[in-house]
């Protein structure tokens, strides 16, 4: 029993898991990008190769910044995310673990990732990290808000705070998942924005504050916090597609494959987001946010509450 | 009578010592011959102020021998480039900064100080172009008496022959 | 420092910085994101040409001269022949006037086509900048199959040009600049209707009419500021005098005025190439100049795609110039930028920087591949498929690519 639940949470479809699919996930985001801009793009092992490359290199710790938050921060950042991902149904309906309200732990834990590179960012006591860092929590405060209401909008029809369970409520009545079509069009932009990725990747905009938060990071540090976001990528996908693209057969390895096709086909309109637009500045972001995600999300919070009250 | 001929007709009326200093080389291209300091300023500070020459394209440093020219190139909405040439002997190359008047002179004017080692009054503050920050003080490559070939760019030193150094000082 | 400095953060944008191609210090002091003094530093490239020049022969100079600018190479080199040519009043054959024209403004669409890549790139729009690129490489290849030379064309000499323009050539030229042609309306189209790509633009980097009056800004700087001042049009030389020219201004005075104006500029030099290459004359391509050139001064000026380059040249009666004198448009538009970038935020940075095209040096593509004891050089074609042939064994198949 505990060396199973040990084999699902390392291995599949946990932390290993994770880890190989980023590396897939992280390969298509590039090679369609570059398909789409008109590039040949990576060969299929680039990612493994970077990052195995970057684990080989030295690590160089600024004399400023404090060694140990230093150290420690891409861990936690890859451990957040790690541990977040054994919520998500993978295999099957059920997910490693679930109880009545992991679907706010997820959300605790996706909240991390940004903390860790924002901690990240001020303890490297650069310039460019420090401009950096404070966009990372100013564009955080824009997108939580969308975020949070339009993630738990479905889980008000769904009458429960698991994922595991949302997901079963929506395999049962398919056809509830169409109310919350404008939550899944916020969701999409916000997780687009959570993810820091054009148009919303002002805290790393390389033209201008070289990686923001990540210039003085190198080596295996960095290959540590390039995997936490990727990772973050695919915990977020997965999320999105448990969430709103809750089509289920029931039968575990269909579902699996159904995992593949969904979770793809979500990097794929993110993609083509960043294929097709420029970068934001950090006004216009909260601006957005603000003024059309949060007013949207809001009423479907409304709508949801009223429709779970007649369903 | 063209417009050019206009222009330098105004001019001589309005400066006397212009008379037979300033012709029209060609269509568009009004040369004055040297002018003196006090001279210079007076025509600029007109033909800005008077006659519409509001936009200021570059000055020319030039070495003649023993003094300095400075070539300032000016023209108005006519397209006609007048240009007006300033001399500074070179034992006090003295000039006045004419960024009052135009301002994008500026990064031009920094030049003359670095490369002809022309002393222009009235400058912003500001960093210095183009030399490089450890360039040897006193050298003025543009000046025809340096030769790049006795700089040392290992040690940032003009080490000329024996006999021109006391030329030098 | 003091307790109201405390908030203000300085940040040096430069000498290196993944933004700028070239070398320069933009200290940028901010407050928040927003930027409340700038000063830049630029001198890094000088490279004393001028006096390089004065130690060399006027063919020699022409060939450094032409160096000056990696991408308005041809711009600079005609404006010196033009020097040359006045100084010894010999009259250049129509037709070589009008192969000068074609090959400055396919110099205009690449150097255009580069900035839009950039400028793109600046506000993160890289998928523009591909395309962009993409289209820079087919004018690119034209040159290198012209002039033997992506960057440095060596077009120019003194009394004409150095290579004869055959039927091949023209109808390259006209195939690769209909589809050009047709990919400007889209980019035209995405730059008037993106909406992220406008939010970035549309009110940066202001330089109003007075201020570009007052910072003597040039080109498209100029332009886009409702100065209508192109040297085409107000000093007509060479082949212009004959080939209609129309004037692209906008009042929007941003930088989504320049970008409006580059890609308007491109479409008129789609015109002119087309108007050239069918009103052609036919005659010789060059003349012969003296080797000494009489003494005198001359100043010549052509419009760069940047802006106006002014040229001095004044000879003593030998074979050497007394003192040239280099005028690049980007000198002019500094001032300008400077007074850009105050009051604008961080974000705007490099766009504003990059929004006046700051010119910088390009590598040539020339190798010498060093193989033990055989050194061979490789011509154009040569190097090309060197490069499939690597890639092929890489893995990846360029030549499958459609673009």
């Amino acid at each position: 029993m505990v060396l199973e639940m040990l084999l699902k949470v390392f291995i599949f479809p946990g932390f290993l898991f994770m880890s190989a699919y980023s590396f897939l996930v992280e390969y298509l985001d590039r090679k369609i990008y570059a398909r789409m801009q008109n590039r040949v793009g990576p060969p299929w092992y680039q990612p493994m190769a970077d990052f195995f490359k970057l684990m080989g290199k030295s690590e160089i710790i600024p004399e400023d910044a404090n060694p140990l938050m230093f150290r420690l921060l891409p861990l936690i950042a890859l451990a957040s995310v790690a541990t977040a991902f054994t919520y998500i149904p993978i295999y099957g309906l059920k997910a490693t673990s679930s109880f009545s309200g992991d679907i706010v732990i997820v959300l605790y834990f996706l909240t991390m990732v940004p903390l860790t590179s924002f901690l990240a960012g001020w303890y490297s006591r650069n310039a460019y990290a420090t401009i950096g860092a404070t966009r990372v929590l100013t564009q955080m405060f824009a997108y939580e808000v969308p975020l949070f209401m339009s993630i738990l909008a479905p889980a008000l029809i769904a009458d429960t705070w698991s994922i595991t369970e949302m997901a079963a409520y929506y395999a049962a009545h398919p056809m509830h998942a169409l109310i919350n079509i404008p939550a899944l069009v916020v969701g999409i932009i916000s997780i687009q924005c959570k993810l820091e990725r054009a148009p919303f990747d002002t805290p790393e905009a390389e033209t201008e504050i070289v990686s923001g938060v990540l210039v003085e990071y190198g080596g295996k540090l960095l290959a540590m916090f390039k995997l936490a976001v990727h990772c973050e990528l695919v915990l977020v996908i997965s999320f999105y597609s448990a969430i709103f693209l809750p089509f289920f057969t029931g039968i575990a390895w269909v579902d699996f494959i159904l995992y593949f096709v969904k979770t793809l086909l979500t990097l794929f309109i993110l993609v083509l987001m960043r294929a097709t637009m420029a970068r934001l500045e950090i006004n216009s972001t909260v601006r957005f946010c603000w003024k059309y995600l949060s007013p949207v999300a809001f009423a479907q919070l409304i709508i949801n509450i009223i429709a779970g009250g007649v369903l | 009578m063209s417009r050019e001929e206009e222009i330098v007709k105004e001019l001589c009326d309005r400066f006397p010592f212009l008379q037979d200093r300033i012709y029209v080389q060609k269509e568009k291209r009004i040369f004055t011959k040297e002018l003196s300091k006090e001279e210079f300023e007076q025509v600029i500070a007109f033909v800005h102020d008077e006659m519409g020459f509001y936009r200021s394209h570059h000055v020319i440093g030039t070495d003649e021998g023993d003094n300095l020219g400075f070539l300032y190139i000016v023209s108005g909405s006519d397209n006609i480039l007048l240009i007006l040439r300033e001399i500074a002997p070179k034992s006090n190359p003295v000039i006045n900064s004419i960024c009052k008047l135009y301002p994008s002179i500026v990064l031009h004017e920094r030049e003359l100080v670095d490369l002809f080692g022309a002393v222009v009054e009235g400058l912003p503050e500001g960093p210095s172009y183009p030399l490089p920050d450890n360039w040897p003080k006193g050298n003025y490559p543009m000046r025809k008496e340096w030769n790049p070939k006795y700089l040392n760019k290992d040690t940032m030193t003009y080490e000329p022959p024996q006999e021109k150094e006391a030329e030098n000082e | 420092m003091s307790e109201t400095d405390k908030n203000k953060v300085v940040i040096p944008i430069g000498p290196q910085h993944p933004s700028l191609d070239e070398p320069a210090t933009f200290t940028i002091t901010l407050e928040g994101e927003k930027v409340v003094n700038a000063v830049i530093g630029v001198g890094y490239n000088h490279r004393g040409l001028e006096k390089a020049c004065e130690s060399r022969t006027y063919i020699q100079d022409l060939y450094i001269i032409e160096r000056v600018c990696g991408i308005c190479s041809h711009a600079h080199s005609t404006a010196f022949c033009m020097a040359i040519e006045e100084l010894t009043g010999v009259k250049v054959p129509m037709r070589a006037e009008y192969i000068r024209v074609i090959v400055a403004e396919l110099e205009r669409l690449h150097s255009h086509l580069l900035w839009l890549g950039t400028a793109c790139h600046e506000i993160g729009y890289d998928t523009m900048f591909m395309y962009t690129w993409r289209d820079r490489e087919k004018i690119l290849d034209l040159m290198a199959s012209y002039g033997g030379n992506r960057i440095n064309y060596g077009v120019n000499t003194f009394g004409g040009v150095r290579r004869e323009f055959d039927e091949t050539t023209s109808s390259d030229i006209i195939k690769t600049i209909d589809e050009l042609d047709e990919h400007l309306k889209r980019y035209m189209e995405i730059a008037l209707t993106e909406t992220t790509l406008v939010s970035r633009l549309k009110g940066v980097g202001m330089l109003s009419h007075e201020d570009a009056l007052n910072f003597g800004a040039v080109g498209p700087v100029a332009k886009a500021a409702g100065i209508g001042y192109d040297i085409r049009v107000a000093e007509p030389y060479g082949a212009y005098k004959e080939i209609p020219v129309k004037l692209i201004t906008d009042d929007r005075a941003d930088v989504y005025g320049r970008t409006v104006v580059r890609i308007l500029e491109m479409q008129e030099s789609v015109k002119i190439i087309r108007y050239a290459i069918k009103n052609m004359p036919g005659g010789d391509i060059a003349v012969k100049v003296p080797r000494r050139i009489p003494a005198g001064e001359i100043l010549t000026r052509v419009e760069a795609p940047r802006g106006e380059n002014i040229h001095f040249v004044r000879s003593n009666g030998t074979d050497m110039p007394d003192r040239v004198r280099v005028k690049a448009p980007t000198e002019a538009n500094w001032h300008g930028v400077q007074h850009m970038l105050k009051s604008g935020r961080l974000a705007d940075v490099p766009i504003t920087i990059a929004a006046i095209d700051p010119c910088y040096s390009c590598t040539d593509r020339a190798i010498v591949v060093n193989s033990g004891d055989n050194i061979n050089v490789m011509d154009w074609k040569q190097l090309r498929q060197y490069s499939i042939d690597w890639y092929k064994k890489e893995g990846i198949d360029i030549t499958a690519l459609k673009l």
